[in-house]
């Protein structure tokens, strides 16, 4: 589904172009421009403080940028709000947790593919589960969370959560998803199934990823392609194996 | 025996009231970090708007409800949100509490100076009368409030959890920052929330006024009633501002007959002292933590 990466036939999903982010005289974005592919999972790395979040959150309508343009299947989506955005299938998981502490894990995830459908009226007297409960147990399924879906979100372990915040971003059938450190706080275990878990989710709903990441064995694996970030800049664009061959990559990371 | 019995059952029936009160308190608490203040005197003020309406505009009384219910709930559930909340919120938590207080002193003294200062009958929707019940004398009102309260509870309750808006409601309260982001209209469902707790007050002050007729001092009594079942019960939690009402108003009936009915309003405070020496997030509550 997704071998031609390398060689898209349409234009970019996503396209960043000479985005930038000033706070007053700190240049924490300046000038990124890269281009995601239909079905790709893209990796952003670089060292604490590069720009990374600052980057995404004006991708997802958080901080308005100081310059730059960013679309979405050639359409401009510079500036718009993280709300109208999720309707147009961006959808995002946190790097901090940011899941309903007090309701279940299925309505965590019912709420957070409900919202496209349904007027007031149906709103205030349709189903609970506004016929979600189906992809809800599809997702509680997919990232094993089955033993969980009755239980308070706020009780689950930080691994579990990091789980269900990442299905939470599947479940309104997203274009593009951008996760935020997904692999953060997360131990060995988990981390392996949480790699194949979105792997396999990106060739079934043939989603297109961002992936800001620390931890390089994951984003290696998991990414096809890698943007290395460093003091606001775009260091290389490259497959993995590019980027660790890249004398400059090298230098920013291990120093002189 | 059987003075206990009725006891136990004036004591849920007020309690129910109590709940009703304290179930707003924590829902606009919940969703928009407001402590109102002025809580007992919003369930003081509908009936008195009712005897309003038939004393100044010679309304039938179904007519005065009517105007009361839909006067109150646009005052009280929008206006109080649009015009003291949010200019106030921008400024804390804690000059939205004082604002809250002016409020209460403003419709307390309101209702003395534009109504009355006596004590005003106010028609019973149950008719007088008590049934015998193994023994005990039991007085239709107090049933008819617990019940009426009770169901107006449960409803409440099965429409927070069970519908969709109530969800997002729940969600607003619980992480809003995501909620907007889901796309969830923060705003509206705050706004619901503000008029859910104008309606449980109206009901409150219907329930209650019958018995205690309606006074501009209501007020005083139910405000600190329902704040101290709300944090003996649980700020967070609507069971909690339930079982909190139930627990007040058991106390303050039994306390009254058994321990001294002139300290009858102490033994509340008594228990709250306990509850936050000990429990302080509230016998049902969860412990609350805030991210900035």
């Amino acid at each position: 589904m997704n071998a031609h990466v390398n060689l898209p036939a349409s234009g970019p999903v996503l396209k960043v172009d000479g985005l930038k982010k000033h706070f007053g005289g700190i240049k924490a974005v300046d000038g990124v421009s890269f281009e995601v592919f239909e079905g790709e999972i893209l990796g952003i790395i670089g060292p604490n403080g590069c720009g990374k979040s600052t980057l995404f959150n004006c991708i997802l309508g958080q901080l308005q940028p100081t310059e730059g343009a960013v679309t979405l299947d050639g359409e401009a989506i510079t500036g718009l709000f993280p709300a109208e955005l999720n309707r147009r299938g961006v959808s995002r998981t946190f790097q901090l947790l940011q899941v309903f502490p007090n309701l279940t894990v299925r309505e965590n995830l019912i709420l957070a593919g409900q919202e496209h459908q349904g007027s007031m009226l149906s709103r205030l007297l349709g189903p609970k589960d506004a016929g979600l409960t189906a992809e809800a147990e599809k997702m509680i399924g997919f990232f094993n969370l089955g033993h969980l879906a009755d239980s308070k979100a706020g009780g689950l372990s930080y691994g579990q959560q990091k789980l269900l915040d990442a299905a939470m971003a599947f479940m309104a059938g997203p274009r593009l998803v951008l996760l935020d450190e997904p692999a953060g706080g997360v131990n060995l275990t988990m981390l392996a199934s949480l790699k194949e878990r979105l792997e396999a989710i990106n060739k079934e709903q043939g989603a297109t990823f961002v992936v800001i990441e620390h931890n390089m064995d994951f984003v290696m694996s998991l990414c096809s392609r890698v943007v290395v970030m460093a003091e606001g800049k775009v260091l290389a664009i490259g497959t993995p194996a590019e980027i660790r061959a890249n004398p400059a990559v090298i230098e920013a990371y291990l120093g002189h | 025996m059987d003075q206990f019995v009725q006891l136990i059952l004036a004591g849920l029936a007020t309690g129910a009231i109590y709940a009703l009160a304290a179930i707003g308190f924590t829902l606009v608490w919940q969703t928009s970090q407001t402590i109102n203040f002025a809580q007992g005197e919003f369930v003081m003020l509908p009936a008195i708007l009712v005897l309003a309406a038939v004393k100044f505009l010679h309304a039938p009384l179904p007519v005065a409800v009517l105007m009361a219910v839909g006067g109150f709930l646009l005052l009280f559930g929008f206006g109080f949100k649009q015009y003291i909340v949010n200019p106030m919120a921008r400024h804390g938590i804690l000059p939205l509490a004082i604002a809250t207080m002016a409020l209460s002193i403003l419709m307390k003294e309101s209702a003395k100076d534009g109504f009355s200062a006596e004590a005003q009958q106010f028609p019973s929707l149950v008719p007088e009368g008590a049934i015998q019940l193994f023994g005990a004398t039991l007085s239709l009102r107090d049933i008819a409030i617990f019940v009426v309260a009770v169901v107006a509870i449960v409803g409440l309750q099965l429409f927070v959890t069970r519908t969709k808006t109530g969800r997002m409601m729940q969600a607003t309260a619980q992480n809003p920052t995501v909620a907007r982001i889901l796309g969830i209209s923060t705003e509206k469902m705050i706004l619901l929330t503000f008029l859910i707790n104008a309606g449980l007050a109206i009901l409150a002050s219907f329930l209650i006024s019958p018995v205690y007729l309606a006074k501009f001092s209501n007020g005083e009594v139910i405000g600190t009633a329902a704040f101290i079942a709300a944090i003996v019960g649980g700020f967070n939690q609507v069971r909690g501002a339930l079982a909190g009402g139930f627990i007040v108003g058991l106390v303050d009936n039994l306390a009254a007959a058994y321990v001294s009915s002139a300290y009858r309003a102490a033994v509340p405070l008594v228990l709250l002292v306990l509850v936050i020496l000990f429990k302080p997030e509230g016998l049902l509550g969860s412990k609350e933590e805030r991210t900035v």
